[in-house]
C-alpha cells in the first residue's frame, strides 16, 4: 500500500465522527406549538403540530426519545394500572387495539387530558415534551410492525417480549418453561 | 290491656329479628337443596348483564326478590325468579363518575345489602344510597369516597339496627384507609376512623386493650412509619365487616400498606395488615392484632371473618376465624384478640410459623427484601391465598375456603406517589410449579386446626363458597363451572357449565313461591371487552400468567344464573 | 524566573481547599495522604536514579580493550542484579505499606453513625436510618456528620454506577446498582468539604457534588431535629401562592415537601431545601435567585438532567422561588 492510500483511508474514517446533536430540551416556543394539536370535537384524532413533522417525528423513530419514554412510563406510575403493557385495571397498551385511536395525536390527548373511563389527566404533572416522549414509546409498544429504533433493554424482571420483538413473539415462556 | 302488651312485645321482637330475616330465609332454602336432589337443579332464569368487567359482587336476596349489582358502571336489578313472565321488577342506574372505571381492581367492586326493609347500595365511585326494595325509589343518597384520589368503596355495607358501616378501598392508589358509620334511616354520617395516623384519627383511646405488647404505645399509626408516609399508607377496609351481637363489637381486617414496595416504608406500618375490634357506637378500637407487621409482600388482611361456637381443646368456646391472605387460618378469641392458632391452609414459604405468644410471624429470610430487586417464588402470591369469601358449616364443623395456591415472582422498584394514579412499586408474575394445582377448595377442620380434605382445581378460585345446611358446598370456578360437593367428603355431586368464569359467591334463597333457589353471577372479565394482553406476564397484576392455558370464555360478558328444583 | 514564581501558587493550589486529598482532615485521609507521599517520593527517587543511569549509559565511551569489555560486562551484570533485587524489595515494601493503609481504612466501627447514600443521575439521596421509623430522615445532596464520631456511609445506586469521594476525609468507594458497599471515616475537626461523584455516570457526572458538613455533636443533633420537622409554613401571600403552585403543578409529581400535598419521590426531597448550601448537587449556591433560575430552566444550567422545564408564568415563578426560600 502506498502512503497516500493510507492517508486517504484515514480521512474516510474521520467521516464517521459525526455525533447526533441532541437538544437538552425543546425551545419554549416549540414546546408551546407541540401542545397545540388540532383535534376533532370528540377529542379523538386530529392533525399533529406541523413542527413535529418539521423535526422529523423524533418521538417515534429516535432511540433516545423512546428510552426517555420508557423511563417516564415507569416513573409516572403507568405500570400501576397498565402493568408492562398488558393491562389490568386499565386496558392493555401492547395489543395494538386503541380505544381512542391509534394515531399520535389521540394518544397524546389521552395522556394530557385524560379520558372519561378512568384515565387521569397528566397535563399538570408532565411537560409537553415528556408527554410526546411517552406517546412515541406507547406507539412502539403497540406497534404491529417492528422498527429499527428501540429503547434500552430491561434490567429488571422481563415479563413480556422486549420492545424490539413485541409484534413477532406470541408469548414469553415462563421460568418453568426455560424463559427469563 | 294484655293483648295490646302482647302485640307490643311481638312488634319489638319482630323489629329485633327483622334485620336477620334475610339470612333466615337463606337458612330455610339451604336445607331444602340436599345431596339427594342437587342433581335435579336446573336453570330457571338467565340474564346477560352486558358488562365485560369481573363480576365480584354477589347478588343479595331479600323477601323473595333477588337484587343483582353489575360491575361499574353499575346497574342494580331487582328480579323475581318465581315470576315466569316478567322477572325484572325494576332497574336502578346510579349516576357514575367515570374516574372510578380505572380503579375497579384488586377486589373492589361496590355492593348492595338488604336490611330492615331497605336496600343499601355502595357504588364503586363512592356513592352510598338507600333504596326502597319494592319499587327501587331512592330514599337518600350521599357521597362517601372520592375517586379523584383513587378512593373507592370496595364491598357491601354492614347494617346493624339503624346503623350502617362501610370501609373504603384504594390501597393500590396510596389512599388512607378508613371505616365509617352512617345513620341508616337518614344517611347522616356518624363517625370515621382511619387505619393510619395519630391515635385520635384511628380511634385509639382509654378502652383500647391490645393483647400483644407490640401494639401498645402512643400514636403508633404515625411512629411506625417514616415521617409523613402514613398519609399515603393504605390499609383500606375492603372486605366485609363482621358484627358480634354477643360482645357488641365490630370486627374488620385492614388492607395492605402502600406502596407494595416495603423499602419505602421501614417500620411496622401500623395499623395496616391486621384485625381491629371496634365499638359500633363510637368506632373506638377495643383491640388490634397485627397479622403481618411491615407487610413485606403487601398482602393485607382485609378478608372476611367468621364467628363460630365450637369445642376448642376440650371446652366450648366462641372463636373468631380469620383466613388471611398470607395462607394461614387464624383462630382468635373475639373478646381479647388472643391468637390461639395460625396454621397454613395453602403452601406457604414466606413465613415458617407464627409465634402465638407475641402474635408475630416468623419470616423466612430468603423471601424478604427491603430494597429494590427481585424475589422469586414467594408463596402465597398477591393478592393472597384466600380466593373468595369462605363459609362455615355448623353441621360438619368445617370452614370452606376457596383458595388460590399461586406463588409469585415480585420485582420491587421505585414508586412515585401521584394522586389518583396507581402507587404500587412492584411488578408481579404469578404462577406455580408445572403440574401443581393452582387452586383448591379447602375444607378446614376448625377444631383440629388442619385441613380435613381439599378439592384441587386447575385454576385459582376467585369466588366465594356457600355451605348449605342440607350438606352441600357450592362454589364457582374460573374455568366456568358451578360445582356442588358433599360437605363432609368433598365428593363432586353436581356441576354446571356457566360459559364464563365465576368470581363471586353463590347465593341460596327462598322465592316468593316458597321454593328454594340458587343464584350465581358469573363473569370473570376475561372476555375481549376488557382488553388484557396475556403476552405480558405481569398483566392484571400477574394473574394473566397464572391463567395461561385457560381458553377465553364462551360468554363475552357476565351472566346471572338462577337455578331451581323441579 | 518571574513567570515561574507566578506559576508556583497555581501548582500549590491543589494542596489545600475543601476538595483536596492533599489536605487531610480525618484519620483515613491522613493514612492515604501518607501513602501518597510515600509512593510519590519513592517513585521520584527511582525515576531520577533510572534517568541518571540512562544518561550514564548514553554518555559512556565503549570499552577500549577486550579485558575492559569483560570487566564492564561483569560490572553491569552486578548492577542489573542489584537493581532487580532493589525493585523487588521496593515493590514488596510499597505493597505492604498500601496494605497497612487500606486495612486501617476498611475497618468497621460498631458505634458508627449510619448514613445511607443512594446515587441517582445526577444527585444524591441521603437517608439517616433510625430504629424508630418516624425518626428516619430523608434529604438530599448534603450530609452533616458529628466530629469525632465514626460515620459509616452505606452506598447504593439507583440507575448506573456512581462513586462517592470526599477527598479531605477518605478515599473513593463505588456505588453499584444491586450491591451495597460501605465506607467508614471520621472527621476530627469541624469544616465543610466537597465530595464528588468519582465514576463516570453520564452527561452531568462532573456536576454531581455532595457537601459534607462536619460539626460538633450538639450542632449535629440540632440540625437533625430541625430537618425532621415538616416544612415551615408560608408567611405571606406570595409564599402561600408559591405553595399552591408547587402542589398543583408538576413539582408535586416528583418532589416531596412534607406537610404539603407534594409527595413525589423521583427527585430530591425539598422539605428543607433552603437549609442546604447548594442546590442541584452543588451547581449553584442556594439563594432565591438561583432557585428561580433553576426552576425556570434546569436544562440550561445542567443540560440532560432529569428535571424538565416546567412552563410557569413570571408571577408563578416569583411565588415558587419565594416559597422555596422559606423552606429552611
Amino acid at each position: 500500500m502506498k502512503p497516500w492510500h493510507a492517508a486517504l483511508l484515514s480521512l474516510l474514517l474521520l467521516a464517521g465522527c459525526k455525533r447526533e446533536t441532541r437538544q437538552a430540551r425543546l425551545d419554549p416556543a416549540v414546546a408551546e406549538a407541540m401542545d397545540s394539536v388540532a383535534t376533532l370535537p370528540i377529542g379523538i384524532n386530529g392533525r399533529p403540530p406541523p413542527v413535529l413533522l418539521a423535526m422529523g417525528e423524533p418521538y417515534r423513530s429516535n432511540a433516545y426519545q423512546l428510552s426517555q419514554g420508557k423511563r417516564l412510563y415507569a416513573w409516572f406510575n403507568c405500570q400501576g394500572c397498565h402493568t408492562d403493557g398488558g393491562g389490568g385495571s386499565a386496558p392493555a397498551l401492547m395489543d395494538g387495539w386503541w380505544r381512542y385511536g391509534p394515531d399520535a395525536v389521540s394518544i397524546f390527548l389521552s395522556i394530557r387530558d385524560g379520558r372519561p373511563n378512568g384515565m387521569p389527566a397528566f397535563r399538570e404533572r408532565l411537560t409537553t415534551e415528556q408527554i410526546w416522549q411517552l406517546t412515541g414509546y406507547l406507539q412502539s409498544l403497540g406497534a404491529t410492525s417492528s422498527t429499527a429504533a428501540t429503547p434500552g433493554r430491561n434490567d429488571s424482571m422481563q415479563t413480556r417480549p422486549g420492545e424490539n420483538r413485541v409484534p413477532s413473539m406470541s408469548r414469553l415462556p415462563s421460568p418453568h418453561e426455560g424463559g427469563p | 290491656m294484655r293483648p295490646l302488651l302482647r302485640a307490643g312485645v311481638a312488634v319489638v321482637l319482630m323489629a329485633m329479628v327483622l334485620p336477620m330475616a334475610a339470612p333466615c330465609a337463606q337458612e330455610a332454602a339451604r336445607d331444602r337443596i340436599t345431596p339427594a336432589n342437587v342433581a335435579t337443579l336446573r336453570p330457571v332464569l338467565t340474564l346477560r348483564t352486558g358488562s365485560a368487567q369481573p363480576h365480584l359482587a354477589a347478588p343479595v336476596a331479600a323477601d323473595g326478590l333477588l337484587f343483582v349489582l353489575t360491575p361499574f358502571p353499575h346497574h342494580l336489578l331487582a328480579l323475581d325468579p318465581a315470576s315466569p313472565t316478567a322477572p325484572l321488577r325494576w332497574r336502578h342506574v346510579p349516576e357514575a363518575d367515570g374516574r372510578a372505571a380505572g380503579q375497579a381492581c384488586c377486589g373492589a367492586s361496590g355492593g348492595v345489602t338488604a336490611a330492615g326493609n331497605r336496600l343499601f347500595l355502595a357504588t364503586l365511585d363512592g356513592r352510598l344510597t338507600a333504596l326502597e326494595p319494592a319499587t327501587g325509589s331512592v330514599l337518600w343518597d350521599s357521597r362517601a369516597a372520592d375517586p379523584g384520589a383513587g378512593e373507592t368503596l370496595g364491598a357491601a355495607p354492614l347494617v346493624v339496627g339503624d346503623r350502617l358501616f362501610l370501609g373504603n378501598a384504594g390501597d393500590d392508589f396510596g389512599v388512607r384507609g378508613w371505616i365509617g358509620a352512617w345513620e341508616a334511616p337518614t344517611g347522616r354520617p356518624l363517625w370515621r376512623r382511619y387505619t393510619t395516623g395519630p391515635d385520635s384519627d384511628v380511634g385509639i383511646g382509654p378502652d383500647f386493650r391490645p393483647h400483644h405488647h407490640a401494639d401498645q404505645g402512643r400514636d403508633l399509626g404515625q411512629a411506625s412509619w417514616p415521617p409523613s408516609a402514613w398519609r399515603q399508607g393504605g390499609g383500606g377496609v375492603t372486605g366485609p365487616i363482621l358484627w358480634d351481637p354477643t360482645l357488641g363489637l365490630l370486627f374488620h381486617g385492614t388492607g395492605h400498606a402502600a406502596p407494595w414496595n416495603p423499602a419505602r416504608r421501614p417500620g411496622d406500618n401500623k395499623w395496616t395488615a391486621g384485625l381491629f375490634a371496634r365499638d359500633p357506637e363510637t368506632g373506638m378500637a377495643r383491640w388490634f392484632d397485627s397479622i403481618s407487621p411491615h407487610d413485606p409482600h403487601a398482602l393485607g388482611s382485609a378478608t372476611a371473618n367468621a364467628l363460630v361456637e365450637l369445642s376448642w381443646q376440650g371446652r366450648p368456646r366462641r372463636l373468631l376465624i380469620h383466613p388471611d391472605p398470607n395462607g394461614r387460618v387464624y383462630l382468635l378469641d373475639p373478646a381479647s384478640g388472643e391468637m390461639l392458632s395460625a396454621e397454613p391452609f395453602a403452601p406457604v414459604n414466606s413465613t415458617t410459623g407464627v409465634d402465638l405468644a407475641n402474635g408475630r410471624p416468623q419470616w423466612n429470610g430468603a423471601k424478604l427484601l427491603d430494597a429494590n430487586g427481585i424475589l422469586r417464588e414467594v408463596c402465597p402470591g398477591r393478592p393472597g391465598a384466600v380466593g373468595g369469601e369462605p363459609d362455615f358449616s355448623r353441621d360438619t364443623g368445617l370452614f370452606y375456603i376457596p383458595a388460590s395456591l399461586l406463588c409469585m415472582d415480585i420485582e420491587f422498584r421505585d414508586a412515585a406517589y401521584i394522586r389518583g394514579t396507581g402507587y404500587t412499586g412492584a411488578n408481579i408474575r404469578l404462577g406455580t410449579a408445572p403440574g401443581a394445582p393452582r387452586g383448591a377448595l379447602v375444607a378446614w377442620d376448625v377444631a383440629a386446626a388442619r385441613a380435613a380434605w381439599r378439592v384441587e382445581e386447575p385454576f385459582p378460585l376467585g369466588g366465594g363458597a356457600l355451605a348449605t345446611a342440607g350438606g352441600l358446598v357450592f362454589y364457582g370456578t374460573r374455568d366456568g363451572a358451578l360445582k356442588a360437593v358433599d360437605a363432609r367428603s368433598g365428593q363432586l355431586l353436581w356441576r354446571f357449565d356457566l360459559g364464563t368464569g365465576a368470581v363471586s359467591r353463590p347465593v341460596g334463597f327462598l322465592g316468593r313461591d316458597g321454593r328454594p333457589y340458587l343464584a350465581i353471577l358469573a363473569g370473570d372479565g376475561r372476555g375481549a371487552g376488557r382488553e388484557i394482553d396475556p403476552r405480558d406476564a405481569s398483566a392484571d397484576s400477574g394473574l394473566a400468567h397464572a391463567l395461561r392455558g385457560l381458553p377465553p370464555p364462551r360468554e363475552a360478558g357476565g351472566v346471572l344464573y338462577v337455578f331451581g328444583l323441579p | 524566573m518571574k513567570r515561574a514564581s507566578r506559576l508556583l501558587p497555581l501548582l500549590l493550589a491543589g494542596c489545600s481547599g475543601w476538595q483536596s486529598a492533599l489536605d487531610p482532615r480525618g484519620p483515613s485521609a491522613q493514612d492515604l495522604h501518607g501513602l501518597f507521599w510515600l509512593f510519590t517520593i519513592t517513585c521520584t527517587v527511582i525515576w531520577l536514579a533510572v534517568m541518571l543511569v540512562l544518561l550514564a549509559a548514553l554518555l559512556r565511551r565503549p570499552p577500549a580493550t577486550k579485558g575492559a569489555a569483560e570487566a564492564a560486562g561483569r560490572r553491569s551484570a552486578r548492577v542489573v542484579g542489584g537493581a532487580v533485587a532493589a525493585t523487588v524489595l521496593v515493590v514488596a515494601g510499597l505493597t505492604f505499606a498500601s496494605y497497612l493503609a487500606t486495612r486501617a481504612i476498611s475497618s468497621d466501627q460498631p458505634e458508627a453513625l449510619v448514613i445511607r447514600l443512594r446515587g441517582y443521575q445526577w444527585w444524591w439521596e441521603v437517608t439517616y436510618p433510625h430504629e424508630q421509623p418516624d425518626q428516619t430522615l430523608l434529604t438530599a445532596n448534603e450530609i452533616h456528620i458529628p466530629t469525632g464520631r465514626p460515620v459509616r456511609i452505606e452506598l447504593a445506586a439507583a440507575d448506573v454506577i456512581h462513586s462517592f469521594w470526599v477527598p479531605n476525609l477518605t478515599g473513593k468507594q463505588d456505588m453499584i446498582p444491586g450491591r451495597s458497599n460501605s465506607l467508614v471515616f471520621t472527621a476530627e475537626k469541624p469544616g465543610t468539604y466537597r465530595a464528588q461523584c468519582a465514576e463516570f455516570c453520564g452527561l452531568q457526572h462532573a456536576h454531581m457534588a455532595l457537601h459534607v458538613v462536619a460539626e460538633p455533636p450538639e450542632a449535629f443533633e440540632r440540625w437533625r431535629t430541625a430537618q425532621l420537622a415538616e416544612a415551615p409554613a408560608p408567611e405571606d401571600a406570595e409564599e402561600e401562592e408559591g405553595r399552591r403552585v408547587l402542589e398543583s403543578k408538576a413539582c408535586a409529581a416528583c418532589h416531596t415537601v412534607r406537610g404539603t400535598e407534594a409527595a413525589g419521590n423521583l427527585g430530591p426531597d425539598l422539605t428543607h431545601v433552603a437549609s442546604r448550601r447548594f442546590i442541584a448537587a452543588g451547581m449553584l449556591p442556594t439563594t432565591r435567585g438561583s432557585l428561580a433560575a433553576w426552576v425556570a430552566d434546569p436544562q440550561s444550567i445542567k443540560p440532560g438532567n432529569n428535571m424538565p422545564m416546567v412552563s410557569l408564568t413570571a408571577d408563578e415563578l416569583q411565588a415558587v422561588s419565594a416559597y422555596l426560600t422559606r423552606l429552611r
